[in-house]
């Protein structure tokens, strides 16, 4: 997929159903809309290295200038580590970084669930199934 | 029917290969095997396959194109999932858990998993006297100690979360039988409860870079009979255990329902 650096949120209604992961411990569906993907381009300015779920804080500048910050559930550590990836990894060292996720069921501004991360130096983080996006790794 | 030679033949493949793998097994010098180090044990998470990129990129799940309309989409296969039986009077108490489990779940407020539920070990560290399990779950980290005298306890005997352990050899198996449990836990991740009556016996033994991992639990209070948890094979690893992450519950407030999956740990 090719890097965007559009600041602008374009909330995309699949009319295919995500592939949600489901390993974590509660169903994704329940907290995020698996119908939906939004896609954020900003810089990664958090990355909380926690359990039950890690979490990976985006800053995204909007079009009046000002800075919305969202924050993006990923997976657990011990899936991380299993994959090699780490605290520092994600944070990109503050590069530009685009992301597809699924937003808060709930209506809750600025949360969603990480399901691709594409960084400007060309890395990819896979975490889950946009139909929309063209896949980045083919088996 | 096989001839005295065949029956000979086949018991000398037997005893040669045990020999062999007996022979790969490194001990301590007290004669017992050797359980130290860090041991890849999938943490129930075994059927995540992350796959590297160019770049350093990575696919941790759902990799490759969408499967085709009806088709079955592998990176969502998981496997069949491993549950005792329980007494025909707590099948529907085990259902309705189930049913509510993002409202019940000790684990999913952080709690400790509790025994079997926390899986094999990551780390072992063994003397003579003693031997520690050190545990990264999800939960947050855990570590058992498992004296090897058989009188040995706590000095607070009060029930807990994972239970108190001792250990002895049998052979080259080191058994760990544990009791004196809470009932504050579950078994598995969908419901299945326990009462202070559970017991769990572990046998670990290594063989070469390699500890076959097998678990026994029995809690006849409500269970129809013990249960054999499926095998595990723990392999050695050079990847040690990092610092360990805090459990810190950020979810639960914006479940919208109680949708959720059946875990196969």
């Amino acid at each position: 997929m090719a890097f965007s650096t559009k600041p602008a949120i374009a909330l995309l209604v699949l009319a295919l159903a995500a592939v949600v992961p489901v390993f974590a411990h509660h169903s994704v569906a329940g907290q995020f809309d698996v119908d939906k993907t939004v896609k954020l381009s900003g810089t990664v300015s958090r990355v909380d290295w926690i359990n039950p779920h890690t979490y990976v804080y985006l800053d995204v500048k909007e079009s009046n200038g000002s800075v919305t910050t969202w924050k993006l559930e990923s997976l657990p550590v011990a899936m991380m580590r299993k994959a090699g990836l780490s605290r520092q990894l994600i944070l990109g060292e503050g590069q530009k970084v685009a992301i597809s996720a699924h937003p808060a069921r709930n209506g809750t501004p600025a949360l969603g669930y990480i399901l691709l991360m594409n960084y400007e130096d060309g890395r990819h983080y896979q975490f889950g199934r946009d139909p929309n996006d063209k896949p980045v790794f083919v088996e | 029917m096989t001839s005295p030679s065949g029956v000979f033949c086949l018991a000398a493949l037997f005893v040669s290969g045990f020999a062999a793998a007996a022979s790969g097994t490194p001990r301590l010098s007290d004669g017992h095997p050797d359980l130290n180090g860090t041991w890849e044990n999938g943490g129930g998470i075994d059927f995540l396959k992350p796959k590297q990129g160019p770049n350093g990129s990575v696919c941790v799940t759902a990799c490759g194109p969408p499967p085709a309309p009806g088709a079955v989409d592998p990176s969502a296969v998981r496997p069949v999932p491993d549950r005792p039986r329980y007494q025909p009077a707590f099948e529907s108490k085990v259902r309705d858990l189930a049913a509510r489990q993002v409202q019940l779940d000790p684990v999913l407020r952080c709690r400790p998993p509790g025994v079997p539920r926390i899986g094999p070990p990551d780390k072992i560290m063994q003397t003579a006297r003693e031997v520690v399990f050190l545990y990264e779950d999800v939960s947050g980290p855990f570590f058992r100690i498992v004296p090897l005298d058989p009188k040995a306890r706590r000095n607070d005997d009060s029930e807990s979360y994972l239970g108190d352990a001792t250990g002895h050899w049998e052979g080259d198996t080191l058994v760990v039988r544990s009791q004196n449990f809470n009932d504050e836990t579950w078994l598995t991740d969908d419901g299945a409860f326990h009462t202070t009556g559970l017991k769990v016996t572990e046998r670990l033994r290594r063989v070469g870079d390699l500890i076959e991992y097998a678990a026994v639990v029995d809690d006849p209070a409500v269970l129809a009979e013990p249960w054999t948890l499926r095998p595990r094979k723990l392999q050695r690893t050079d990847v040690e255990m990092g610092e360990p992450a805090p459990c810190v519950e950020q979810d639960l407030q914006h479940m919208v329902d109680d949708t959720h999956h059946t875990n196969p740990r």
